[in-house]
């Protein structure tokens, strides 16, 4: 029998194969790598939208010159508040509270500066807060008021403001210990009350100001005379960041938010593009590909056709003629797939490395629908190929 | 085995004149297993085209060949396979051999389906060919005559019920014929098998049952 490979092995094209080959791998490698990475992205993305974080999006008006005058309303109105709940993408709508009533705080501690400064308070239920703390309630009666700030004001004064002034940097965890003290203001003079304040957290989803929901409605009622003003923002949750027509509806209406959340949901959606666009590429490359092969082995076996023809006359089957095509088919695919496999699994672990650095968790090995895929494309095309051998390697015989 | 012609002429014969032919257009030709047949004819009579029919490599005849009764036209791509394994050999006017192979490697590509023959076989029958020091040498750059030999001990690797040699002596000298149809002959008395031999027309001197003229 190994001289029928002699044979049969002599006439192919070398140039052919390799290209075949290499051709073949690469749409292998992109489509697997594909394949893979949009798995791990998929189940990312479905963690961030059912597991730890559905989009929290802060919604104001935007503000006009109106506004500025006092001839606008900055607030929203029940209706636009009960219109967006009713949007599809809206899965839970808050309206933020403010204080109705003048707020200041200052220090009174030997160890710090004097301090003094107007305030605003401003609450929403605690279900949109992003910071969890045991020191977050308060109960009627109680002489401290929790407070969250935004990280980004410790990071301002951190980083921003004490290296310029001279003044030392603060952690956390010492900046919950100091109390400063609050001041209520009513209407009339006298009427007041003092509190302790103390900041429990730091949020990086809501830039304002926070208080209990509790506390602040019942300092309202206790201490406020503003006129009764419509909320100025809105807390809007949404399942699914990713719907283009969040953006869409905000634009319509004139709404404005901070972007950044929805940019990254637009990467997500580019991201979903770009490598459905790999596995387009990848698809064609591999159909290219394998035409190639099935090409060059059918120029194989044109180019033998005398010699097929001859080893025919000699008694030979057109199956035993079609064997050194065939495993020259499957030397090739199991080239192919032992290495698309591994220059994947070694893209992988790169890739895992690198987005390991991003805190995106990556499977650093190959998922097992890479390995059914891959296994899966290879056999069909070899059972393509094979065909083809046997039609035409049978057409010459008599 | 028998092989029955009825009737039978290839088509490109039936412009010319068929009409002494011992074969074409007979009621009925019969060859039978056992015997020697030798089948003399001038260039371009069909001789060829005769045992390639039987062969089954052409169609393009009419009438009928039966093979133990049964319709050639009608075997199967498997029957035909099976057949030049195990029941039919053919040496080859054309010799059919491949010329980057060496000698014994073009024997060896036959007995290697047959398993037919050990080494030792192989080697014992060239010796009486007078081509055993020939066997590793490349089939192309052998003379024809080496050529011809190769391809007759070829075909002696393998099962047969009939052999079918294709003017296999052309260019073989007259002591070495005799030596290769001795050992044809030895053979297929071996394996009881028909021989058709195909000539022209200086074959007087070889011993057959059968001589016909096509």
């Amino acid at each position: 029998m190994k001289h029928l490979y002699r044979i049969l092995w002599k006439d192919h094209s070398r140039t052919h194969l390799v290209w075949a080959f290499l051709g073949t791998l690469a749409g292998f490698v992109l489509l697997l790598a594909g394949i893979q990475f949009y798995t791990d992205l998929r189940s990312i993305l479905a963690e961030n939208r059912d597991l730890l974080d559905p989009e929290y999006i802060v919604i104001n008006k935007k503000v006009n010159i109106g506004q500025t005058f006092g001839l606008d309303r900055p607030g929203f109105t029940e209706e636009e508040i009960e219109e967006l709940r009713r949007q599809p993408f809206a899965d839970r709508v808050a309206p933020f509270v403010s204080n109705a009533f003048p707020v200041s705080g200052y220090t009174e501690n030997e160890r710090f500066p004097d301090f003094y400064t107007e305030l605003f308070f401003e609450a929403i239920p605690d279900e949109f807060i992003d910071v969890k703390s045991e020191d977050w309630q308060w109960d009627q009666g109680e002489e401290t008021i929790p407070i969250i700030i935004p990280q980004d004001y410790l990071n301002l004064y951190n980083f921003g403001f004490a290296p310029s002034q001279g003044l030392p940097q603060i952690p956390k965890g010492v900046i919950s210990m100091i109390n400063f003290r609050i001041r209520l203001k009513g209407q009339g003079a006298g009427n007041y009350d003092d509190f302790s304040g103390r900041i429990v957290g730091f949020s990086n989803r809501i830039h304002s100001i926070l208080v209990p929901l509790e506390f602040l409605q019942w300092a309202n009622g206790r201490y406020g005379y503003f006129e009764e003003s419509s909320p100025s923002k809105i807390i809007l949750v949404s399942k699914d960041p990713t719907d283009p027509s969040i953006i869409r509806y905000l634009d319509e209406k004139g709404y404005d938010t901070i972007r950044e959340k929805l940019k990254s949901s637009r990467m997500n959606i580019i991201l979903k593009f770009i490598i459905s666009f790999l596995v387009v590429v990848a698809g064609i490359i591999i159909g290219l590909s394998f035409l190639v092969f099935l090409l060059s082995l059918q120029l194989m076996i044109s180019r033998s056709s005398e010699k097929i023809r001859r080893l025919n006359k000699l008694g030979y089957h057109y199956l035993e003629i079609s064997r050194p095509y065939v495993a020259l088919l499957m030397i090739l695919l199991a080239g192919v797939a032992g290495f698309s496999f591994l220059i994947t699994s070694i893209l992988t672990k790169q890739f895992a490395r690198m987005a390991g650095e991003w805190n995106l968790d990556i499977a650093t090995s190959l998922h097992g629908i890479i390995y059914g895929t891959g296994m899966g494309l290879i056999l069909i095309i070899a059972a393509v190929n094979v065909a083809a051998i046997l039609v035409n390697t049978r057409k010459l015989c008599h | 085995m028998t092989i029955r012609l009825e009737k039978m002429i290839p088509l490109p014969m039936l412009e010319q004149d068929t009409t002494d032919s011992g074969i074409w257009e007979q009621e009925s030709v019969l060859f039978e297993q056992g015997k020697h047949y030798l089948v003399e004819a001038p260039s371009g009579k069909g001789k060829t085209s005769l045992l390639s029919i039987l062969y089954g490599l052409r169609s393009d005849y009419r009438g009928t060949v039966y093979l133990d009764d049964q319709d050639i036209s009608q075997f199967s791509w498997k029957k035909w396979s099976r057949l030049r394994k195990e029941g039919f050999s053919f040496i080859f006017q054309g010799l059919e051999l491949f010329d980057n192979l060496t000698a014994r490697e073009n024997i060896e590509l036959k007995n290697s389906i047959t398993g037919q023959c050990s080494p030792s076989r192989i080697t014992e029958m060239a010796s009486q060919l007078g081509i055993e020091s020939f066997l590793n040498r490349k089939a192309g750059i052998l003379s024809f005559g080496q050529q011809q030999r190769v391809a007759i001990l070829r075909a002696l690797c393998q099962p047969f019920s009939y052999l079918f040699a294709d003017e296999c002596f052309s260019h073989i000298d007259s002591q070495n014929r005799e030596l290769a149809y001795n050992l044809i002959r030895g053979e297929c008395e071996r394996q009881g098998a028909g021989l058709i031999l195909t000539s022209l027309n200086n074959t007087e001197d070889l011993q057959t049952d059968v001589r016909i003229r096509l």
